[in-house]
């Protein structure tokens, strides 16, 4: 059963289709704000395909077990990630006190990756991408968990399952956590290296950052692996922040895709109205008024737990 | 043909990605390559994208006749793109070396140093030229 999980559903395949959908999802609406057409539904399958069946070149001076291993790491990581997420009912698949925090720091390995990936290429613009993923890193992440752990303190868990199951029984104190939803958003993009914090990979800077000698199936690999991510973000955010459940379970998952679909649509259109900023502009950002509302989410929520009879 | 080399095909065709690489050209052909990613072209309709770096590439699109400072940076991008992979020369300069032709730095015409799949001709090449040809080439992938 666990190998079912694992590889179908919710795991690598599911994943995979709606990773790759999403990112469809993602161009589409892309390419409307832009008054375009727009990429067909099979354009991210057929840009998989199309790396996967490419020469794969390893540059000569680069680990080589690392070079191959690194993206496997990252797609591993992002699909672990979505276990502890509840997905169709307020029970995750599997949870224990703590998994938000395990959560959090599996969908962090894939940056890390990254930055090995760069440093490993021994190429200049890899290089360069490589340690602004890092600073970036440090920028977003505190945010984004500080963001994700307001709601927690006021459902005095530290497990997804029973935040969701919190919230469900109290509907209304969703609305508390509105603010830390945003900041949430914010940082997400961060995380996923979208504009306009798309700083590590800025084409026009320094060509793709990171992956600049990855090639063919390596590369199809980390881009499975960014899709992956983006998908159990959404998940992530909308189990804590949106947990609308019932309890038919087929009905629920259709909720689910509800609330993964208008996440994503709130991250394109993001996507679509900003240019890039640069990098101290966005460390400057995220610590002066997305940490600062963060806590301050972290505080009123302490508050409102000391008064409230919960 | 196997059924995996058919869906490896239609990959391909759907999804090329172009590296731009200006040889030595007056600018006006690599403005009309920028045109024509704009979204007035829409070229991602087709599964265009630019892409930064030889090693994403598909297609190498060259502007301009080579000259003799490009000709190895040229030969280097080329032979850093991973197979399978296509030229397609842009302008009358890149496809013979057009009015540079001759000129004492100018080495000629792209072909003369990498194997070229497709000439756009023009001075300079239109970008609905330059749309048709790209996916004139890619429906002769079978
Ligand atoms: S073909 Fe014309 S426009 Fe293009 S590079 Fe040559 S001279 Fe310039």
């Amino acid at each position: 059963m666990s190998i079912f999980y694992l590889l179908v559903f919710p795991g690598f395949l599911f994943l995979s289709a709606l990773g790759l959908f999403m990112e469809y999802f993602d161009r589409k609406v892309y390419a409307r704000m832009q008054n375009r057409v727009g990429p067909p539904w099979y354009q991210p399958l057929a840009d998989i395909i199309k790396l996967v069946s490419k020469e794969t070149i390893i540059p000569y001076d680069t680990n080589k077990k690392m070079f191959a291993a690194l993206p496997v790491i990252a797609l591993a990581a992002a699909t672990t990630a979505i276990f502890y997420i509840p997905i169709w009912s307020s029970h995750a698949l599997f949870s224990f006190t703590g998994d938000i925090i395990v959560v959090l720091y599996l969908l962090t390995i894939p940056t890390l990756t990254f930055f090995l990936a760069g440093w490993n290429s021994n190429s200049l613009f890899a290089g360069i991408g490589a340690v602004r993923n890092l600073t970036q890193l440090f920028s977003y992440e505190v945010p984004l968990y500080m963001g994700l752990l307001a709601p927690a303190f006021l459902a005095s868990s530290w497990s997804l399952s029973e935040i969701s199951q919190f919230y469900t029984t109290h509907p209304l104190l969703i609305l508390l956590n509105i603010p830390a939803f945003i900041v949430c958003i914010i940082a997400v993009q961060g995380k996923l290296e979208r504009v306009p914090f798309d700083i590590p990979d800025a084409e026009t800077e320094i060509v793709a950052g990171s992956f600049t000698e990855y090639s063919g199936r390596y590369f199809a690999i980390f881009r499975m692996a960014l899709d992956t991510e983006l998908v159990v973000a959404a998940t992530l955010l909308a189990a804590v922040f949106i947990p609308v459940f019932v309890a038919n379970p087929f009905i629920s998952f259709l909720i689910y895709l509800a609330k993964v679909f208008v996440i994503i649509f709130i991250l394109a259109i993001f996507r679509s109205v900003m240019a890039r900023i640069r990098m101290e502009q966005m460390v400057k950002f995220c610590w002066r008024y997305l940490a600062p509302l963060a806590l301050a989410q972290i505080i009123i929520n302490i508050l409102i737990k000391g008064v409230l009879p919960l | 043909m196997s059924l995996d080399q058919k869906i490896i095909n239609w990959a391909r065709r759907k999804s090329p990605w172009i590296v731009h690489f200006n040889a030595g050209a007056c600018n006006g052909c690599d403005i009309e390559v920028i045109d024509a990613l704009t979204p007035r072209f829409d070229l991602e309709r087709f599964g265009i994208m630019q892409k930064g770096t030889p090693r994403h590439g598909d297609i190498l699109v060259v502007t301009g006749a080579v000259t003799m400072q490009t000709r190895d940076r040229l030969i280097r991008t080329y032979e850093q793109m991973p197979e399978p992979k296509f030229v397609v020369a842009i302008g009358a300069c890149a496809c013979t070396g057009g009015v540079f032709d001759g000129c004492y730095c100018v080495c000629g015409g792209v072909n003369e140093i990498i194997p070229v799949d497709a000439y756009i001709p023009g001075c300079a090449a239109r970008p609905e030229a330059i749309i048709d040809a790209v996916v004139k080439l890619l429906s002769t992938i079978k």
